[in-house]
């Protein structure tokens, strides 16, 4: 074969194209398997708890101290321009647009994703997955769309917890620490944010890291080889996919929201 | 060998070619397996024993050839031709395949619970009474993780059998077992095939079992299968067939073929 650059080049390329392609059909899949019946109550409850309930001590832990920080970080830089009464807009505002999203997508990513993905691979190598389909049940419905689904629904609320003990950690620094009025602090907040531009866009910026870390998670899970260090790879190459993919897709909504 | 071809074949190989990467496991691989019988698939480790159950399963595509179950080639299926052709098999898995965050009873009765509309009373009374049946007691609660390998094993045959389908195939079931609980899977094997007219192929590396409850061996050598029954063997001058069995194998082989088996 020959192998000049340009032709590694286009290897690299299409193999790439391919392989987006590969997952848009595997996402197209698990929409399928969203709308057909049974719904599999019980697995996707199952999946919520494991994705979400267990992740909320860390996103209120990470919550709070990415709050304590800004509280300082901002009033240090508001009080040169004797602007430190606007610190709770200024915390709630960059929580809310963008660190709620992105640091609870990455740590999400981090702690529920490769779970997701480490499991489904565990599952195709000990033929798990194989023993499904001999009872006529499609892997697909078992287990990838709760799992993809609980990850997609987790998101937007554990973002949501993150903003309101980050708000809280900025609370804590401006107005127990520093001395600011806490009654300023709040109204500055609420003065600020609007729901369509900021709320709003909080939330679909975390429905959308949900379902790119949904979709990715389990794909690198179901077509991981079967042996256990393609089981490593397939979850390593799952956060690193996902996260690039989340800061790609966070500028484009940034941007697109008209800011 | 002309009393085993001319029972009807419920599964048959025809002229399969499988290949994974470079390496050719099958070359041309023929075989049939009768109704109602169980037939021992023998062969060194790596001969594609477990290759071979897959692709009556419709879990791995041969390259060309047909694979005939049940009167429809696997081989051509869709994914949702194969469902239909799966209700009618059971398959115990070389290493169980149970899914670990079940427990025993939510594993064996899944099938249950998924495809018929049986009530958790009924559900527990049959997974109650497979289990019974390979000799397991009290162990609904137990996770996988927390069974021995034989246990698992065993779980997962009554999970197999759970449906009663048409057509069982076993990976192995008689490694890790202690010799009471190897004859216990093998009287119910026989009673499974000659009682209830199941059709069973097993593979196993079990010289001993496999030569007395089989009533046909097809012995997996070099991409290719050799069929008979344990006499057939014994008998068959073929070097291959002779190195494989071994002093010990073909001794209770001519003696099962005296005595006539069973
Ligand atoms: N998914 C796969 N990818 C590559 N090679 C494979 C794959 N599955 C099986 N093989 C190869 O096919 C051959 C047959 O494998 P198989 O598992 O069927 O053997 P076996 O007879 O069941 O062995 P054992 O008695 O050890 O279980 C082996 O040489 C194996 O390397
Ligand atoms: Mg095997």
């Amino acid at each position: 074969m020959t192998d000049t650059p340009i032709h590694r080049l286009g290897r690299f390329g299409s193999s790439w194209i391919v392989g987006l392609g590969r997952i848009a059909n595997f996402a197209g899949g698990i929409v399928l398997a969203i709308v057909r019946p049974p719904w599999r109550v019980q697995r996707v409850v199952r999946a919520v708890y494991d994705a979400g309930v267990l992740s909320v001590a860390l996103i209120c832990g990470a919550g709070f101290a990415v709050g304590m920080v800004l509280g300082l970080q901002g009033y240090t830089t508001l009080v040169r321009f004797g602007a430190q009464e606007s610190l709770g807009a200024v915390v709630g505002l960059v929580l809310i647009r963008e660190l709620g999203p992105v640091v609870t997508g990455l740590l999400v990513i981090g702690r529920a994703g490769s779970a997701t993905t480490a499991e489904i691979g565990a599952m195709v190598s000990t033929q798990q997955l194989d023993g499904l389909r001999m009872m006529s049940i499609d892997p697909m419905h078992f287990v990838v769309m709760p799992k993809a689904l609980a990850l997609a629904f987790v998101m937007p609320l554990l973002s949501s917890l993150f903003i309101v003990f980050g708000v809280f950690g900025g609370y804590v620094v401006g107005v127990e620490l520093v001395g600011l009025d806490g009654g300023s602090y709040m109204a500055s907040l609420e003065n600020a944010v609007g729901f369509r531009d900021d709320v709003l866009q909080s939330l679909v910026k975390s429905a959308v890291f949900g379902a790119l870390l949904g979709v990715i998670a389990t794909y690198r899970g179901f077509t991981s080889p079967g042996n256990a260090m393609g089981v490593s790879r397939s979850t390593t190459s799952a956060v690193v996919t996902t996260s690039v993919w989340l800061l790609l897709a966070d500028y484009v909504i940034t941007a697109f929201w008209g800011v | 060998m002309a009393n085993v071809d001319s029972r009807e074949a419920h599964v048959e190989i025809d002229s399969v070619r499988l290949g994974f990467g470079e390496r050719d496991v099958f070359e041309d691989l023929s075989c049939r397996f009768a109704r109602a019988r169980i037939t021992v698939l023998m062969g060194g480790s790596g001969t594609g024993k477990s290759t071979v159950l897959r692709m009556i399963a419709g879990l791995q595509r041969p390259d060309s050839g047909r694979v005939v179950v049940a009167g429809e080639d696997v081989a051509a299926l869709s994914e949702r031709g194969l469902q239909r052709v799966r209700r009618r098999l059971g398959m115990l898995f070389q290493d169980g395949a149970l899914l670990d965050s079940m427990t025993v009873l939510e594993n064996v009765g899944l099938p249950l619970r998924e495809h018929t509309k049986l009530g958790e009373a009924e559900i527990r009374d049959a997974v109650h009474e497979r289990l019974a049946a390979v000799g397991l007691h009290d162990v609904d609660e137990l996770l996988p993780g927390e069974l021995s390998g034989g246990m698992l094993r065993r779980v997962a045959l009554a999970r197999a059998i759970i449906m009663d389908p048409e057509i069982v195939l076993c990976d192995e079931p008689f490694s890790g077992l202690d010799p009471p609980n190897v004859e216990r899977i093998e009287a119910l094997f026989r009673e499974l095939c000659h009682d209830r007219g199941l059709t069973l192929i097993v593979t196993s590396h079990h010289m001993a079992s496999s030569l007395r409850m089989s009533d046909q061996i097809v012995l997996l050598q070099h991409g290719r299968a050799v069929l008979g029954d344990p006499g057939e063997l014994a008998t068959s001058g073929d070097a291959d067939i002779t190195d494989f069995l071994g002093a010990d194998g073909a001794a209770l082989a001519r003696q099962i073929a005296r005595e006539g088996h069973r």
